[in-house]
């Protein structure tokens, strides 16, 4: 296995590589001058080219891309102009931010979404496989921006149950000490009850917010995929030894059911990386989403070349983690 | 059993991990519940101001700042030589941009051909830092102005040729020939004074993130993500600030600004949309202030380009807006007809020559006489980024295809958008604009004036341009005003924009805050405001 992951990680090398050119060239032909976004509407050409000669945009490509490569081999990912801070720190700023909302989400589809695609598929047909499958296809369809409009409106303006829209915990709180940015897992490591209530109930509607999609994939997955494990032999085999019907659907089916599963969890988990703008706006949450959509929309080159390069490392290490994953779930699998 | 045992050893690793973590700061948690995170911080602490801003802003630089966030954030922690004053219109404040006020400088002496300016500084004022604020700091923070990126432009707007430091608290500052707009300029948060001494010490990138000035307020944190937070210099030479703490929400989302307010989760919002002012209104706890601002928005026509290189063309446009339903309908009454190339909050405005009004018999006419009685067809650029643009552009749209003109809308990204501009080829297009400086010769010199650096519809006028050019060097107010009122009445009626509307600033509050004072830069001056908790 070692030998395997060695493998994996020697072949991700090129692949990186790739997208740090194809990044790189794609960031400086879209249309957008960082220069001009910098300088603001009311200066003049020459205030302009100044700009443009102190970021070095004046250099033909191939030297920026160098320079860009040189920077990158001495562990600098570039400054940010649109937020006035090194992309570093607002990456380590931001990340865990995202991460911790992307982890939140996908365990509350896993917990939700698991148990109702099991059920659904034992219960083929009936009435709940049937309320399952309408509440999967609205999952599936509702909009974010409109189910997270909706949670703020309801839940907060109206209920007042949950905290203002604002960030990951409320602004008269320190947030938890800095042990791995999670808030909430920091709060708990740390033994600090009050901001992980507050930094829980921040993360609640967000969270479930984001997971819809996923919830209602990962559910109709599980119940395919349980669907069709439940009619093969060994599954015949474990009932007419007398198995009891809970371990015949969870220690026999369900374990061969999940790696489908697992591999669409695998992919959501990297979709939702960068796919968490829209929550992370409505909810003024401070993650990477928003930062990249405004280095997009500043034509700040630097931030995009490192998100993109961040999350292609990141995207790799999830797909190799799932690989590994599977070898522990089926003994079948095994790496060579 | 290998599983388990992996299992085991990563379960036992973590533990680890966490006693590792909470015994290293065995503290923190006990002294973060006791400075923040226990029931009841507010009522023991007096007046902390939340307001919610859209943008967390992009320096803390002074001589690089020129948006709106970054702004706020250096007129909380600088000073400037001197600053506007106010006056009170219709019950409300307002800033007198005309009126220059003592403020680092205490006087100043003008020679008889107005270009050497003698400030005498305040004495005994000091940085925060506790290093002396002296003519050497003012010369230094002028020399940064002059080499920065962003700012320099203003150092040359300003015309300012050399600064000399007299003696400890006297500056000299020689322009290259007389400007009228010198102090205003010299006013702008551009121009803070920046604490020397610490700079040199902590290096060129320090002033990107912190502060090092004299003003008011003292930067605790800065996080564009998230917020930034001030507390008030008890010893600043003014006298202490009335707020204690400012904490600044950065919240994108418009509609959220809005709910925090009405909740009362922030104090103080800025950039109400104008849809939901009336139900801002009806929160009896709040107020809100919508001042007309000199930001101004109008639809440039390309006069260079065929068929608006006819003036008879462009002046059947202005007929053909819908200007009502722009106020109305798009505005919700939260903004105010443009009539002039310049704001009307701007000295030396005239509406002269405004003689438009939604008239399509007219525009047809007027279409008839220019040799297009069967219209025609061109294309409009719609930058992204503003709601109404979009609303205002397809009302236009509408209004032209009753008089046979078609407009075909390309929408842009905002940076491809400003980047299209600058090549002075789009035909057609919607765009905002605010003058820094509140006077008609830096707005139309910017926008209209030939040479212009943003006239990016090729307008060009020689009467124009001789009567700027006149006013630029005219001394005297009232003859440089009437030359700029001609100047203003020649482009009305040539009409190379149509006039859309000058937006209204619009900031919601609780009623216990008072203070607040409008500035057409559209930034807030924390320093005067006091809330009562």
């Amino acid at each position: 296995m070692f030998a395997y992951t060695l493998k994996r990680l020697v072949q991700m090398v090129p692949a990186l590589l790739g997208i740090i050119v194809i990044t790189f060239i794609l960031s400086r032909v879209l249309p957008g001058d960082p220069a001009i976004m910098l300088a603001g509407e009311q200066a003049p050409e020459e205030t302009v080219n100044k700009i443009r000669q102190d970021m070095g945009l004046d250099k033909p490509l191939y030297i920026q891309f160098f320079s860009y490569i040189g920077q990158l081999l001495k562990g600098d990912i570039g400054y940010a102009y649109h937020t006035g801070h090194s992309v570093a720190s607002d990456l380590a700023s931001r990340f865990p931010a995202t991460v911790e909302l992307t982890l939140a989400s996908i365990l509350i589809a896993i917990l939700v979404a698991i148990p109702v695609g099991i059920v659904a598929a034992t219960k083929k047909e009936s009435i709940l496989d049937h309320i399952s499958r309408v509440f999967s296809l609205i999952g599936a369809c509702v909009p974010i921006f409109w189910l997270g409009l909706m949670f703020i409106y309801i839940f907060y303006s109206i209920l007042g149950w949950a905290p203002a829209p604002m960030g990951r915990i409320s602004g008269d709180l320190n947030p938890p000490v800095h042990l791995t940015g999670l808030y909430v897992l920091d709060s708990i490591l740390s033994g600090d009850i009050i901001a992980l209530k507050s930094s829980l109930a921040h993360l609640l509607l967000p969270a479930i917010c984001l997971s819809t999609g996923t919830m209602a994939i990962v559910a109709r997955m599980t119940r395919s995929s349980m669907l069709e494990v439940v009619d093969q032999d060994f599954v015949r085999t474990a009932r007419a030894k007398g198995l009891r019907e809970s371990a015949v659907v969870y220690k026999h089916a369900l374990v061969n059911a999940l790696i489908p599963t697992l591999t669409v969890l695998g992919l959501q988990f990297g979709f939702l990386m960068g796919g968490a703008v829209i929550t992370e706006t409505i909810f003024s949450w401070p993650g990477i989403g928003g930062y990249v959509t405004d280095s997009i929309l500043a034509a700040d080159y630097a931030p995009i070349q490192a998100f993109t390069l961040v999350s292609a490392v990141l995207y790799c290490g999830i797909n190799l983690a799932v690989d590994l994953i599977y070898g522990f779930i089926d003994p079948r699998i095994r790496y060579e | 059993m290998k599983r388990f045992k992996l299992m085991s050893t990563l379960v036992a690793f973590s533990i680890m991990l966490a006693g590792c973590a909470s015994s290293a700061n065995p503290t923190n948690p006990a002294s973060t519940a006791a400075t923040g995170n226990t029931g009841t911080p507010a009522a023991a602490v007096k007046s902390n101001l939340t307001v919610a801003y859209s943008e967390g802003g992009t320096t803390l630089d002074p001589a690089e700042a020129n948006d709106l966030t970054s702004d706020t954030l250096v007129l909380a922690a600088y000073d400037q030589l001197v600053t506007y004053g106010i006056k009170t219109e219709d019950g409300a404040n307002i800033a007198n941009t005309e009126d220059i006020q003592p403020m680092l400088a205490e006087s100043w002496e003008v020679s008889d051909d107005n270009t050497v300016y003698t400030f005498k500084l305040k004495q005994g004022v000091t940085f925060q830092s506790g290093n002396p604020v002296n003519a050497e700091a003012v010369a230094y923070s002028f020399d940064r102005v002059a080499s920065s990126s962003s700012g320099s432009f203003l150092y040359g707007m300003a015309a300012i040729k050399s600064v000399k430091v007299v003696d400890d608290s006297t500056v000299e500052i020689t322009l290259t020939n007389a400007n009228h707009n010198f102090l205003q300029i010299i006013a702008m948060y551009t121009f803070s004074i920046v604490d020397q001494k610490t700079v040199e010490a902590q290096g060129a990138d320090y002033l990107k993130t912190n502060a090092a000035g004299s003003g008011p307020f003292t930067l605790e944190k800065w996080d564009p993500a998230t917020e930034a937070v001030f507390t008030a210099n008890e010893s600043y030479w003014q006298g202490a600030p009335s707020l204690s703490k400012v904490t600044m929400k950065f919240t994108k989302e418009a509609s959220n600004r809005v709910l925090l307010l009405d909740k009362g989760d922030v104090d103080m919002a800025i950039e109400i949309p104008p849809k939901d002012v009336a139900s801002l209104q009806s929160n009896t706890d709040l107020t809100v202030a919508s001042n007309a601002s000199n930001r101004i928005l109008f639809f440039a026509m390309n006069n260079n380009v065929k068929p608006f290189d006819n003036v008879k063309v462009r002046q059947a446009i202005n007929y053909a807006i819908p200007y009502d339903e722009l106020l109305s309908g798009v505005m919700y009454g939260q903004a105010k007809q443009m009539k002039s190339a310049v704001a009307s909050n701007t000295p030396g405005f005239t509406d002269a020559g405004f003689v438009y009004e939604h008239n399509l018999d007219k525009a047809k006419e007027l279409l008839a006489e220019a040799g297009y009685a069967d219209g025609f067809t061109f294309d409009f650029t719609l930058g992204s980024g503003f709601d109404d643009w979009e609303d205002d552009a397809v009302l236009i749209q509408a209004e032209l295809a009753k008089i046979g003109v078609t407009m075909n809308i390309n929408k842009l990204a905002r940076a491809q958008f400003l980047e299209q501009q600058k090549t002075n080829n789009l035909t057609s297009y919607i765009s905002k604009w605010t003058s820094f400086v509140n006077d008609p010769g830096y707005h139309l010199g910017f926008l209209l004036y030939g040479k212009g650096s943003s006239n990016y519809i090729n307008y060009s006028n020689a009467e124009v341009d001789k009567l700027w050019e006149e006013a630029n060097v005219e001394t005297d107010a009232a003859k440089r005003t009437a030359l700029y009122e001609q100047a203003q009445e020649i482009i009305t009626t040539e009409a190379p924009w149509a006039y859309l509307y000058e937006y209204n600033r619009i900031v919601g509050m609780s009623n216990k805050i008072s203070g607040y004072a409008f500035y057409p830069d559209e930034v807030i001056r924390f320093y005067p405001l006091s809330f009562e908790q």
